[in-house]
């Protein structure tokens, strides 16, 4: 199949498939409500879509200054003037939007939605525009050209806006590489298929159809229909070369993470913090995984380097390793589950966040009262299966695995058992589990492709 | 009816009809006309499956499924107007589980881990697709879906995979309090980290 996927890579948008990677070390995510008629609206979108930055390579040494991204939400559609009927086509979570389904996401005591910060979650937010730049005059000017555009089409708010910023080392506030661990896609990445496809059963991997992450493309089930019908996509010419896109903003209390993790430590064997932390990951802080390097984190480690996320669980069952419960386990069993990955080839997301806020300086354990955490970004066809599915099923629940009512140490809260067990003999319960990660507001979005872009400026989406 | 305990224990009963949930659990109940073939085949089906339980290993294996039921019946149980009494003019196959997790999670399941098993139940069914591709089995078995009037779970706070562990402990915790009566503080301690390390799955 490989072979017969082209991507229509001039009608996808930028930094999905591929990462604009750390090309860019600052990401603004500005909100914003239409309050004017969708013809003035779409007056101004046009402006908009013309800048919009493609997945289309760049020639050698012409990489943009900046670039440019677009997503709508349900009420954006409809404020830019998309039938009722249109809308319907889209899939019901992304119409409900992600607020109303704070009960099914853990989105509740202090990450429940009424104390989302002001322009999320409450129907305001109606387009993201996402704007990628250098930390320089670059970044300002981008923003200023958006300002001055919003400005002279009037009727247009930004209701929420989140600037963030890779921390060195691209890790995130905890203190650990992320973002490198990523589905391998047919026709995109190929070469990342071990460790980032699906594991077969004779230890063979195999990269994932397209259509699991990009609509209008084969997907997995296309895969397995003599009719190669493609999966369910909004009404044309919206569905085709888009995707729907989660964002939400989790604050992360890095002197609390710190401090439980400290005081854990003192009754764990050796008394080591750095290894008690690396169990509830899943990997050391380098990103080297805990399967591989179970003892003591390899001094130099290259997450990025050709088979740098190729490993299994299969050698691992007990989770003597790395734990049942840790975060990469929990959020990409691999082949964990068994059944040759059928329980979790279909729950796979492109994953783009950023961190956001200062660092707080290393061995400090109280709280700055600083802003700073993860904005968390996913692309998947289907938010309820992917995103939802692992979110769900896999983070706040532990039955798949074995694990009864233990959620995900690192994002959960202390309402399942309160604790992770860390294999061992004996074990080790690590507890209290806290809020160490809390949600301050989220969005389900659609990223329209190109052709989609268009009608949807010049009204002709339907 | 759905059952409020004081811990309901996370939402994880995805996908389905709100009366077909109660806790963890999730019932699907499915009806489907058979077609003159199937009358012959499934009572035979029925029976080797039962005899040779081999063949539904790996439905077992799937510890989040509780039970799969499927039975030809010619007629339902009258249970007062406005329900006709008589036999159906088709025999009709009545199909029954309960789960843990999600509704697409488990039609997943079906599809692709017991893709034949499936097409052995299913196939003499009017309208049955395929179980692959799984968006057109999922449509089937939507539209022959019933949602339940009154479903109830005794524990739904737990799961099938929870209860199994948790009665593996039982006969592991009783053997260590037997033991432990006639033991010195040195043999206990040592006792005890044994028991946790054979049974931490269950902790
Ligand atoms: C503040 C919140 C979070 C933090 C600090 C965090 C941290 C991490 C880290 C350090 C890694 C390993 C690096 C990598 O594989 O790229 C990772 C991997 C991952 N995380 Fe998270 N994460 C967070 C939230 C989430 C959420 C909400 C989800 C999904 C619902 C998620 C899904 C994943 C997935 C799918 C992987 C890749 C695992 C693999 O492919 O092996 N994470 N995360």
């Amino acid at each position: 199949m490989a072979a017969s996927v082209r991507m229509d890579l001039g009608d996808i948008q930028g930094d999905i498939l591929r990462a604009y990677g750390n090309d860019y070390d600052c990401t603004t995510y500005a909100f914003m409500k239409i309050e004017c008629p969708p013809e003035q609206a779409r007056a101004w979108f046009t402006g908009v879509v013309d800048h919009v930055t493609t997945a289309a390579p760049w020639p050698p040494g012409e990489k943009p200054l900046t670039t440019l991204n677009v997503s709508v939400t349900a009420r954006g559609l409809r404020a830019l003037g998309v039938s009722e009927e249109v809308v319907g086509s889209f899939s019901r979570e992304f119409r409900d939007g992600m607020s109303s389904r704070s009960a099914l996401l853990g989105d509740v005591g202090p990450s429940d939605p009424k104390s989302w910060e002001p322009g999320l979650g409450s129907g305001d937010a109606h387009i993201l525009l996402t704007i990628n730049a250098q930390r320089t005059s670059d970044h300002e000017r981008a923003l200023g050209k958006m300002k001055a555009a919003m400005d002279a089409a009037g009727g247009l708010r930004i209701v929420y806006q989140a600037d963030t910023e890779l921390l060195p080392g691209s890790r995130e506030h905890f203190g650990y590489a992320d973002g490198f661990a990523q589905p391998a896609i047919e026709g995109t990445s190929d070469d990342k298929a071990r460790g980032g496809g699906v594991p077969l059963k004779d230890g063979e991997w195999r990269a994932l159809a397209p259509g699991e992450f990009i609509l209008g493309y084969p997907d997995e089930d296309t895969r397995v229909d003599p009719k190669k019908r493609l999966p369910n996509a909004p009404a044309a010419p919206l569905g085709r070369s888009g995707t729907y896109m989660v964002w939400r903003k989790l604050y992360q209390d890095v002197a609390l993470w710190r401090r439980v993790m400290r005081d854990a430590a003192k009754l764990y064997e050796g008394g080591d913090e750095h290894t008690l932390s690396a169990k509830v990951v899943g990997r050391w802080t380098n990103g080297a995984p805990l399967v591989k390097y179970p003892d003591k984190a390899p001094a130099s480690f290259d997450p990025q380097t050709p088979g740098g996320n190729d490993f299994r669980y299969d050698k691992d069952k007990d989770g003597m390793r790395c734990p049942l419960g840790a975060h990469i386990r929990r959020s990409n069993p691999r082949d964990a589950l068994g059944f040759e990955g059928h329980l979790s080839f279909r729950h796979r997301m492109i994953r783009r966040g950023m961190p956001y806020g200062k660092v707080l300086p290393e061995g400090v354990t109280a709280d700055d009262g600083e802003d700073r955490g993860l904005v968390f970004v996913s692309f998947q066809a289907s938010i309820s299966r992917q995103f939802e599915g692992v979110q769900v099923q896999w983070l706040n629940a532990g039955n798949i695995f074995g694990l009864g009512h233990d959620k995900d140490f690192l994002l959960g809260d202390p309402h399942g058992t309160g604790k992770m067990t860390i294999p061992g003999k004996p074990p080790f319960f690590l507890s209290p589990q806290e809020v160490f990660v809390r949600t301050r507001g989220g969005e389900y979005l659609f990223v329209p492709g190109m052709t989609a872009l268009a009608a949807l400026a010049d009204g002709t989406a339907g | 009816m759905s059952v409020q305990t004081s811990s309901p224990g996370p939402i994880t009963a995805t996908g389905t009809q709100p009366r077909n949930h109660d806790g963890q659990v999730i019932a699907i109940t499915v009806f489907s006309t058979i077609k003159l073939p199937g009358r012959l085949f499934l009572p035979v089906l029925f029976q080797v499956t039962r005899r040779v339980p081999k063949l539904t290993a790996t439905l077992r294996e799937l510890s989040f499924i509780h039970f799969a039921r499927w039975c030809v019946i010619g007629k339902l149980p009258y249970n007062g107007p406005p329900q006709k009494k008589g036999r159906f003019r088709y025999p009709h196959m009545y199909f029954e589980s309960n789960f843990n997790g999600g509704w697409e999670e488990y039609i997943d399941a079906f599809s692709h881990i017991l893709t034949s098993g499936m097409t052995a139940f299913w196939g003499t069914s009017y309208g049955f697709p395929k179980p692959l591709p799984t968006a057109p089995f999922k449509r089937y078995i939507q539209d022959n879906e019933t949602e339940a009037d009154h479903y109830y779970c005794a524990y739904p706070d737990a799961t099938s995979t929870m209860i199994q562990r948790a009665l593996e402990l039982d006969e592991k915790l009783a053997a260590l309090r037997r033991d432990a009566k006639r033991m010195q503080p040195d043999a206990f301690a040592a006792a005890y980290r044994a028991f946790l390390t054979d049974a931490q799955n269950a902790l």
